[in-house]
């Protein structure tokens, strides 16, 4: 009997969760397809006839748009510009974390405990506190509103919380191949190429993932590197015409609608992600080796 | 060995480690102790946006940051921001955890589910809980029409929900991790000596996610800290200040008011907060390494790693 109330109880949080994950979405969803002037009326309404016009003025295919000046173009120009940005971003940052994760997971080397404090220090820094400063210095250098600054920055952030999660997934990997290998001749970088990288490619592709999505769905540094210039990313190009803001001027269904197309590259990769993530030990980052 | 090989060979260990690091070493230097230097600097002198000139002015700008209800107010309200945002992230991620811990149909596809709000952005997650709360036209006001909750009062405690609902599932791959690693074999014998839900959670699962406990407990605190974007995407500080935490604050400072001297030293109160939660991150993290040599010490432990 104890066993049959379990499983109702396991079937109805498992209910709970999938509900509080999606109703949000479903919300969003719903709010994309009305008329502007229903959203206002309330949403918790049938909608009669939904329509698709926000998305078509988004991609431009919508004749009204050319009354509202095109302003919605910056959305697709958002979405290249943080293809722009995301992609060296996190190939850049995966290659660099790979290398120091590397050599945190598997060596004894000087100063490596300070040197892990610092980069978790970089971690655990607010963005607004390096903020301030960088966006000086740049203005000085006149890396203000191009993606080189805006690559820059991000990988900053993502380095170091790339080079912890690789570190512990390094340290798990079996180190007695690379013996074996070296043992045969082959040189250190040799061992990194040839045995190190297919061990550890599923670890890599989920960092990659992670740097991927951190750059796609950064604000702040967007906003204040590229807010307003050819260079904007998606996230500020969302925030522009966001009803929310007092310099959005679109209403509430554009907006979703917009949202809805935003977190369709974040969607695709987390499902992908979801299979790397349980090989990822995230959990247990310092396991040092003791060799 | 063979001869190619050879040059590349005869570094040591350390050496070869720290030549592959020092792209992160170098990278941190120019990125972060620069500018912080230079923060700290602005943050000693006032800046006449007009006259383009600066003066020293000692720490006359930390004194006024340090005393001005703006910015305790602002300090407040990131504490209480935090605070919600731990308590309600452990719960429901933990929650949520020992759900998908459990053998059901669709189990799978539940896992990938729970990841996609993590995955959405801060900016994207505020569009959603707007729909939802809007006091006007939102989803909850057209199910409780009305309601005092939806008010000012509630503006920060929504405003931590929605970073919960975007933070939980971290949480929960934290503590999946860890629930996957206890052998099913106690929960076995726990339910043969008759042990209910409760007991077999209290005594069989409840110290073996000790440890994942703390990881989530310092990460969720750590980026409740950090946030920016959610709140200044969802409210923008307002209505009024009522959301205005100490981060929006440093970007009015800054961005609205031209104050660079009191945005610096401002951010310096983050920094001092960061610096200590970065050492209780770390010591957290550090203290596993003492515990697994224990484990793998102690008499009839099962050595994992050699």
């Amino acid at each position: 009997m104890i066993r049959r109330r379990e499983k109702v109880l396991i079937g109805v949080s498992a209910v709970a969760v999938v509900l509080w994950t999606v109703v949000p979405f479903f919300w969003m969803i719903y709010a994309s397809l009305m008329h502007e002037h229903e959203v206002q009326q309330g949403l918790l309404r049938v909608v009669e006839d939904p329509t698709l016009e926000n998305y078509e003025r988004i991609f431009g295919l919508s004749e009204t748009e050319a009354l509202f000046g095109g302003q919605t173009k910056s959305i697709l120009r958002g979405f290249m510009n943080s293809f722009i940005v995301a992609l060296p971003t996190a190939i850049i940052g995966t290659i660099v974390a790979a290398l120091a994760g590397y050599a945190f997971g598997r060596f004894k080397f000087p100063a490596k405990t300070p040197l892990l404090f610092t980069l978790l220090m970089t971690r655990v820094l607010p963005p607004i506190a390096i903020l301030i400063p960088y966006f000086t210095l740049f203005r000085e250098v006149g890396m203000v509103g191009n993606h080189a600054g805006l690559i820059i920055t991000y990988l900053t952030g993502v380095i170091p919380l790339l080079t912890w999660v690789l570190m512990g997934y390094f340290a798990t990997l079996p180190v007695e191949m690379e013996r074996a290998a070296r043992l045969d001749g082959c040189s250190r970088l040799g061992v990194l190429w040839y045995i190190i990288l297919p061990m550890a490619a599923p670890g890599i592709a989920a960092a990659f993932i992670i740097a991927f999505l951190f750059s796609w769905n950064e604000l702040l540094f967007g906003i204040i590197l590229t807010g307003g210039t050819s260079a904007q990313t998606l996230s500020p190009a969302l925030l522009a015409i966001s009803p929310l803001t007092a310099t959005g001027y679109s209403g509430m269904a554009l907006f979703s609608a917009a949202s809805c197309l935003s977190i369709l590259p974040p969607l695709l990769l987390a499902l992908v992600f979801q299979r790397y993530i349980t090989s990822l030990n995230i959990v247990d980052p310092v396991t040092f080796r003791e060799d | 060995m063979a001869g190619p090989a050879r040059s590349r060979a005869s570094l040591t260990d350390p050496q070869f480690a720290l030549i592959i690091v020092s792209g992160v070493i170098i990278f941190h230097f120019i990125i972060i102790i620069i500018p912080l230097g230079y923060s700290f600097w602005l943050s000693l002198h006032e800046t006449n946006v007009i006259l383009r000139s600066t003066e020293y002015v000692g720490f006359d700008k930390w004194g006024e940051v340090l005393t001005s209800k703006q910015t305790i107010n602002g300090t407040l309200l990131s504490l209480y921001f935090a605070g919600i945002a731990v308590v309600l992230s452990f719960l429901l991620s933990l929650g949520i955890a020992l759900v998908l811990n459990q053998d059901f149909p669709g189990r799978g596809f539940l896992r990938a589910m729970i990841l996609l709000p993590w995955a959405v952005s801060e900016v994207v997650t505020a569009t959603m809980w707007t729909i939802i709360l809007e006091p006007n036209w939102g989803v909850l006001n057209g199910i409780f029409p009305g309601t005092l909750w939806i008010s000012q009062d509630w503006a920060m405690f929504w405003v931590a929900f929605a970073f919960v609902w975007h933070m939980a599932p971290l949480g929960a791959f934290f503590f999946l991790a860890a629930l996957q690693t206890i052998p099913k074999h106690l929960y076995y014998s726990a339910r043969i000596d008759r042990a209910g839900m409760f007991a077999r959670f209290q005594y069989v699962t409840l110290p073996h996610i000790r440890y994942a406990v703390l990881i989530v407990l310092v990460v969720v605190t750590v980026e409740a800290f950090r946030q920016f974007d959610l709140v200044f995407a969802m409210t923008g500080g307002g209505p009024g200040t009522v959301t205005q935490i100490l981060p929006l604050l440093i970007f009015r400072y800054n961005f609205q008011f031209s104050e660079y001297g009191l945005a610096a030293a401002a951010s310096y109160i983050l920094i001092i907060i960061a610096t200590m939660l970065a050492v209780a991150y770390f010591v957290a993290l550090t203290q596993k390494k003492t515990k697994a040599r224990a484990v793998t010490e102690s008499p009839g432990a099962v050595r994992v790693r050699t």
